[in-house]
């Protein structure tokens, strides 16, 4: 299935050990999406374009790629 | 001593590749990284394979590449962006050693041998860096190991499918020296037509050649590329990856339209100068060598450098020395499409300055004062708020701001070390 990149709004919340873990992520129609789970953060290409930090999320039971990219965070979307 | 090991490592067609990075799709068209189109400031930095493949030449005019390849995508070159995603290739290369040594942008080496008994076999240690690089920043690179810095660079130059070659003492006879010799770092084409007078076409005839004989003809240069042929370059990678001292401020820029006489050079460089005053300044410093380098339509370059009598940072004066170096050492036979100038030698501007007898110093003054004003005008009201009114005839010619504007030099291989021959 094609993957697309998409800019979200996210919150985030920085612990006190200065890791930074993102908990909600908004889509442009503004449903809002909590985000159950990090599996995993590493330095990562993406295959829709860009590279980052690459937040492994789970995400209502699927796993879905959540970028920073310098200062701005995407998802590797299923949707157009 | 212990057999050194050295990795060049370098981004292929690097500001191409970090476009098709971020957009993906651009791998499917035949797309080059180019100069402003109408500002004409216009060639072709880098290309993809398609471009390549249409015959389209990094160096040469967006309208010749569109003539070649009209189908061409021409972007903009986005220099914050290489200038981050390179930095971060360049972090990557700094967890295996701490001498790290940028050579422009896209390339640099890397000291492996105080790192070998960390990370074990080299050769796995190139592979692990290369698929890193691609894991997590999305981009290829191409890497040489070898024992000296010049056959490392002339490993990865060879684009190994693999993207990583090998020159060992025991295959450089192979390898490197039946390559012409042009592909040498530091033969450049002046330097290629005065071996090719004397029958030197590969590397291999360089490494043969008297060196006695190289060094009459061509002085320390020569001692120099015959050192380098015969795999005795033992300059060290040094660590330059983080901040440095300044050892010199210099500008360049690539032309709007080719120009073929120093009178009309003379605007542009003094937009250059006023912005390297001006820098040295802010950094609080002083300089008494002055450098000129061109690159004339044809893409050749090269570059000259005297010594001044007593250090400066005053536009004016800078100015002076360059047209001067100019007028005296090239003669406009080709026009010239890009010019840069700089200052070294650079000394903290002292309080005190000892008087000339010979010069003018009212003049000195005076010229001084002039660029502390036209600092104070600008920073308070924008660049443009006052200029010279030599550089208001041909407005698109100078109509740049070399201070602010984003600007990449490459680094010099001898770091400022003196070469006899300028033209090297």
């Amino acid at each position: 299935m094609e993957l697309y990149k998409r800019y979200v709004d996210v919150v985030l919340m920085q612990k006190k050990t200065g890791r930074i873990v993102p908990l909600y992520l908004f889509w442009e129609d503004g449903r809002k999406y909590k985000i159950d789970k990090v599996i995993s953060a590493e330095r990562r290409a993406s295959p829709v374009g860009g590279c980052g930090i690459r937040y492994a999320c789970m995400i209502q039971g699927e796993r879905r790629n959540l970028y920073l990219e310098k200062d701005k965070w995407f998802i590797e979307s299923y949707q157009p | 001593m212990k057999e050194r090991v050295i990795f060049h490592i370098d981004i292929n067609h690097c500001y191409a590749q970090i476009e098709e990075m971020k957009y993906p799709q651009l791998r499917e068209v035949p797309m080059a990284v180019g100069g402003h189109e109408e500002k004409r400031h216009g060639i072709i930095l880098a290309k993809n394979d398609l471009a390549k493949k249409a015959g389209v030449l990094t160096g040469e005019s967006l309208r010749e590449a569109k003539e070649a390849c009209p189908d061409l995508l021409i972007i903009p070159p986005q220099y914050e962006d290489y200038t981050y995603y390179t930095g971060l290739v360049k972090d990557i290369y700094r967890e295996y050693s701490s001498q790290v040594e940028s050579f422009g942008l896209d390339e640099a080496w890397v000291d492996f041998t105080g790192s070998r008994h960390l990370f074990g076999d080299p050769l796995q240690t190139a592979e692990e860096i290369r698929n890193r690089v691609y894991r997590e920043i999305g981009l290829t690179v191409s890497v040489g190991v070898s024992w000296n810095k010049i056959f490392a660079k002339f490993g990865s130059d060879l684009k190994d499918p693999s993207g990583i070659a090998v020159i060992t003492k025991d295959n450089y006879r192979d390898k490197v020296w039946p390559a012409p010799v042009r592909d040498l770092l530091y033969v450049g084409p002046a330097t290629e037509r005065k071996l090719k007078s004397r029958g030197i076409y590969t590397i291999g005839d360089l490494a043969g050649y008297p060196v006695q004989h190289l060094k009459k003809a061509m002085g320390v240069a020569g001692e120099v590329i015959s050192v380098f042929a015969n795999g005795g370059d033992c300059s060290e990678v040094t660590e330059n990856g983080y901040a440095s001292p300044i050892k010199s401020v210099g500008n360049s820029m690539t032309m709007v339209h080719d120009v073929d006489n120093a009178e009309d050079l003379r605007p542009v460089y003094y937009v250059l100068c006023e912005a390297i005053a001006s820098r040295l300044k802010d950094a609080g410093m002083e300089g008494d060598v002055i450098s000129v380098s061109v690159r004339s339509s044809g893409l050749e370059w090269f570059m000259k450098q005297r010594k001044l009598p007593r250090r400066t940072n005053v536009s004016e004066e800078i100015l002076h020395a360059v047209m001067e170096l100019l007028e005296t050492s090239y003669s406009f036979d080709t026009p010239l499409r890009a010019v840069g100038a700089s200052v070294s030698g650079l000394r903290p501007a002292g309080s005190f300055r000892q008087l000339s007898l010979l010069e003018d110093e009212e003049k000195h003054e005076k010229a001084r004062r002039i660029d502390y004003a036209m600092d104070q005008i600008r920073g308070q009201y924008g660049f443009y708020a006052v200029r010279r009114a030599c550089t208001v005839i041909d407005r698109p010619l100078t109509e740049f701001n070399p201070k602010d504007d984003h600007t990449i030099h490459p680094i010099g291989y001898f770091q400022g070390r003196k070469m006899s021959d300028g033209t090297l």
